[in-house]
Protein backbone atom coordinates (compact mmCIF):
# COMPACT_ATOMS: atom_id res chain seq x y z
CA UNK A 1 0.00 0.00 0.00
CA UNK A 2 2.86 2.31 0.84
CA UNK A 3 4.48 1.79 -2.54
CA UNK A 4 1.20 2.67 -4.28
CA UNK A 5 0.91 5.94 -2.37
CA UNK A 6 4.54 6.75 -3.15
CA UNK A 7 4.00 6.13 -6.86
CA UNK A 8 0.95 8.41 -6.67
CA UNK A 9 2.97 11.16 -4.97
CA UNK A 10 5.77 10.85 -7.53
CA UNK A 11 3.33 11.11 -10.44
CA UNK A 12 1.61 14.15 -8.92
CA UNK A 13 4.95 15.83 -8.27
CA UNK A 14 6.16 15.18 -11.82
CA UNK A 15 2.89 16.44 -13.30
CA UNK A 16 3.16 19.60 -11.23
CA UNK A 17 6.12 20.75 -13.34
CA UNK A 18 4.27 21.05 -16.70
CA UNK A 19 1.21 22.32 -14.82
CA UNK A 20 3.33 25.08 -13.28
CA UNK A 21 4.88 25.89 -16.65
CA UNK A 22 1.47 26.28 -18.30
CA UNK A 23 0.03 28.26 -15.38
CA UNK A 24 3.01 30.62 -15.32
CA UNK A 25 2.88 31.16 -19.10
CA UNK A 26 -0.88 31.85 -18.93
CA UNK A 27 -0.41 34.30 -16.06
CA UNK A 28 2.47 36.04 -17.84
CA UNK A 29 0.34 36.50 -20.96
CA UNK A 30 -2.30 38.33 -18.91
CA UNK A 31 0.18 41.16 -18.47
CA UNK A 32 1.18 41.26 -22.13
CA UNK A 33 -0.11 43.57 -24.86
CA UNK A 34 -2.60 41.15 -26.37
CA UNK A 35 -2.78 37.37 -26.67
CA UNK A 36 -0.15 35.11 -28.20
CA UNK A 37 -1.71 31.77 -29.13
CA UNK A 38 -4.32 30.26 -26.79
CA UNK A 39 -3.86 32.11 -23.51
CA UNK A 40 -5.81 35.32 -22.90
CA UNK A 41 -3.74 38.46 -23.06
CA UNK A 42 -3.96 41.84 -21.45
CA UNK A 43 -5.45 45.01 -22.98
CA UNK A 44 -4.52 45.87 -26.56
CA UNK A 45 -2.24 48.87 -26.19
CA UNK A 46 -0.08 49.20 -29.29
CA UNK A 47 -1.37 50.34 -32.64
CA UNK A 48 -3.18 53.37 -33.99
CA UNK A 49 -6.93 53.62 -33.40
CA UNK A 50 -8.97 53.75 -36.58
CA UNK A 51 -11.13 56.86 -36.98
CA UNK A 52 -13.42 57.90 -39.77
CA UNK A 53 -15.44 55.92 -42.27
CA UNK A 54 -16.04 52.23 -41.95
CA UNK A 55 -13.27 50.26 -43.67
CA UNK A 56 -13.92 47.72 -46.39
CA UNK A 57 -13.97 44.72 -44.04
CA UNK A 58 -13.30 42.25 -46.83
CA UNK A 59 -9.61 42.72 -45.98
CA UNK A 60 -10.12 40.39 -42.98
CA UNK A 61 -11.06 37.41 -45.14
CA UNK A 62 -7.49 36.28 -45.88
CA UNK A 63 -6.46 36.89 -42.24
CA UNK A 64 -6.67 33.68 -40.15
CA UNK A 65 -7.11 35.26 -36.70
CA UNK A 66 -7.48 38.67 -35.12
CA UNK A 67 -6.94 39.97 -31.61
CA UNK A 68 -10.04 41.07 -29.73
CA UNK A 69 -10.31 42.71 -26.33
CA UNK A 70 -13.41 43.40 -24.31
CA UNK A 71 -13.49 46.61 -22.30
CA UNK A 72 -15.05 44.77 -19.37
CA UNK A 73 -13.09 42.73 -18.41
CA UNK A 74 -10.04 44.13 -20.22
CA UNK A 75 -8.66 40.82 -21.45
CA UNK A 76 -7.92 39.87 -25.03
CA UNK A 77 -7.97 36.69 -27.03
CA UNK A 78 -7.15 35.51 -30.56
CA UNK A 79 -10.28 34.60 -32.51
CA UNK A 80 -11.59 33.79 -35.95
CA UNK A 81 -13.40 36.42 -37.94
CA UNK A 82 -15.24 36.74 -41.21
CA UNK A 83 -16.72 39.50 -43.33
CA UNK A 84 -20.11 39.18 -44.94
CA UNK A 85 -21.89 41.87 -46.95
CA UNK A 86 -19.70 44.66 -45.58
CA UNK A 87 -20.03 43.67 -41.92
CA UNK A 88 -17.52 41.89 -39.73
CA UNK A 89 -18.42 39.01 -37.43
CA UNK A 90 -16.87 37.02 -34.60
CA UNK A 91 -18.25 33.95 -32.89
CA UNK A 92 -17.69 31.28 -30.31
CA UNK A 93 -18.57 27.61 -30.54
CA UNK A 94 -19.15 25.01 -27.84
CA UNK A 95 -21.61 27.35 -26.10
CA UNK A 96 -24.31 24.70 -25.88
CA UNK A 97 -22.39 22.68 -23.31
CA UNK A 98 -21.62 23.47 -19.68
CA UNK A 99 -17.91 22.82 -20.27
CA UNK A 100 -17.93 25.16 -23.27
CA UNK A 101 -19.58 27.93 -21.31
CA UNK A 102 -17.06 27.51 -18.49
CA UNK A 103 -14.19 27.48 -20.97
CA UNK A 104 -15.38 30.37 -23.14
CA UNK A 105 -16.56 33.19 -20.95
CA UNK A 106 -15.99 36.09 -23.32
CA UNK A 107 -19.27 35.62 -25.23
CA UNK A 108 -21.25 35.88 -21.97
CA UNK A 109 -19.22 38.93 -20.97
CA UNK A 110 -19.71 40.43 -24.44
CA UNK A 111 -23.46 39.97 -24.26
CA UNK A 112 -23.41 41.90 -20.97
CA UNK A 113 -21.17 44.69 -22.32
CA UNK A 114 -20.35 44.53 -26.01
CA UNK A 115 -17.74 47.27 -26.10
CA UNK A 116 -14.64 45.78 -27.66
CA UNK A 117 -11.42 46.60 -29.45
CA UNK A 118 -10.17 44.54 -32.37
CA UNK A 119 -6.56 44.77 -33.49
CA UNK A 120 -6.01 43.78 -37.09
CA UNK A 121 -2.72 44.29 -38.93
CA UNK A 122 -1.56 46.55 -36.10
CA UNK A 123 -4.57 48.90 -36.22
CA UNK A 124 -7.12 48.99 -33.41
CA UNK A 125 -10.82 49.24 -34.21
CA UNK A 126 -13.33 50.24 -31.53
CA UNK A 127 -16.44 48.09 -31.95
CA UNK A 128 -19.63 47.10 -30.24
CA UNK A 129 -20.42 43.39 -30.24
CA UNK A 130 -24.08 42.72 -30.98
CA UNK A 131 -25.26 39.13 -30.68
CA UNK A 132 -27.25 37.74 -33.60
CA UNK A 133 -29.48 34.77 -32.84
CA UNK A 134 -31.90 34.69 -35.77
CA UNK A 135 -32.50 36.06 -39.23
CA UNK A 136 -32.04 35.11 -42.85
CA UNK A 137 -28.57 36.67 -42.94
CA UNK A 138 -27.39 33.71 -40.83
CA UNK A 139 -27.37 31.55 -43.97
CA UNK A 140 -24.85 33.84 -45.65
CA UNK A 141 -22.75 34.44 -42.56
CA UNK A 142 -22.43 30.75 -41.68
CA UNK A 143 -21.63 29.94 -45.31
CA UNK A 144 -18.84 32.55 -45.19
CA UNK A 145 -17.57 30.94 -41.96
CA UNK A 146 -17.51 27.40 -43.35
CA UNK A 147 -15.89 28.61 -46.57
CA UNK A 148 -13.07 30.22 -44.64
CA UNK A 149 -12.52 27.79 -41.76
CA UNK A 150 -12.81 24.03 -41.08
CA UNK A 151 -15.95 24.82 -39.08
CA UNK A 152 -19.32 23.11 -38.93
CA UNK A 153 -21.19 26.27 -37.98
CA UNK A 154 -24.71 26.27 -39.38
CA UNK A 155 -27.72 28.54 -39.13
CA UNK A 156 -29.43 26.08 -36.78
CA UNK A 157 -26.34 25.86 -34.51
CA UNK A 158 -26.52 29.64 -34.10
CA UNK A 159 -30.28 29.61 -33.56
CA UNK A 160 -29.99 26.80 -31.00
CA UNK A 161 -27.28 28.65 -29.06
CA UNK A 162 -24.45 26.19 -29.74
CA UNK A 163 -22.62 28.98 -31.53
CA UNK A 164 -22.79 32.54 -30.27
CA UNK A 165 -22.42 34.92 -33.21
CA UNK A 166 -21.69 38.62 -32.85
CA UNK A 167 -21.61 41.43 -35.35
CA UNK A 168 -18.71 43.73 -34.51
CA UNK A 169 -20.74 46.84 -35.18
CA UNK A 170 -19.42 50.40 -35.14
CA UNK A 171 -19.30 51.97 -31.71
CA UNK A 172 -21.24 55.19 -31.51
CA UNK A 173 -19.76 56.69 -28.33
CA UNK B 1 14.92 9.53 3.45
CA UNK B 2 15.26 9.26 -0.32
CA UNK B 3 11.84 10.94 -0.77
CA UNK B 4 13.23 14.01 0.93
CA UNK B 5 15.76 14.42 -1.88
CA UNK B 6 13.07 13.80 -4.44
CA UNK B 7 10.98 16.62 -2.99
CA UNK B 8 13.99 18.93 -3.10
CA UNK B 9 14.55 18.08 -6.77
CA UNK B 10 10.87 18.72 -7.54
CA UNK B 11 10.91 22.04 -5.65
CA UNK B 12 14.05 23.14 -7.49
CA UNK B 13 12.55 22.05 -10.82
CA UNK B 14 9.39 24.05 -10.13
CA UNK B 15 11.42 27.14 -9.27
CA UNK B 16 13.59 26.79 -12.38
CA UNK B 17 10.47 26.25 -14.50
CA UNK B 18 8.79 29.40 -13.22
CA UNK B 19 11.92 31.51 -13.64
CA UNK B 20 12.57 30.13 -17.13
CA UNK B 21 9.00 30.82 -18.29
CA UNK B 22 9.08 34.31 -16.83
CA UNK B 23 12.52 35.45 -17.90
CA UNK B 24 14.08 33.26 -20.61
CA UNK B 25 12.99 34.54 -24.04
CA UNK B 26 10.96 32.04 -26.04
CA UNK B 27 10.24 29.61 -23.22
CA UNK B 28 6.74 31.00 -22.60
CA UNK B 29 5.95 30.68 -26.30
CA UNK B 30 7.28 27.12 -26.37
CA UNK B 31 5.08 26.21 -23.39
CA UNK B 32 2.03 27.81 -25.00
CA UNK B 33 2.74 26.13 -28.34
CA UNK B 34 3.09 22.73 -26.66
CA UNK B 35 -0.10 23.30 -24.66
CA UNK B 36 -1.93 24.29 -27.86
CA UNK B 37 -0.74 21.09 -29.54
CA UNK B 38 -2.08 18.91 -26.72
CA UNK B 39 -5.28 20.95 -26.55
CA UNK B 40 -5.83 20.45 -30.28
CA UNK B 41 -5.17 16.74 -29.98
CA UNK B 42 -7.65 16.47 -27.09
CA UNK B 43 -10.29 18.39 -29.04
CA UNK B 44 -10.03 16.10 -32.07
Amino acid sequence: MRIVSRIFVVIVCLLSIPFMAVSTAALKQRFADGPNRVFSGGPLVAGDIHFGAEPDWSFVNPIPTIEMQLLDPPTSRRIWTVEYEGKVYVWSGYMGSIVGRMWKRWPIQAERNGKAIMRINGTRYERNLVRIQAGDELDGITAAITNKYPSQTTRSSVEQGDVWLFEAAPRNN
Amino acid sequence: MEMKYFYWVIAASLLITVLAVLFVPGVDDFVEQTFQRYLGRAAN
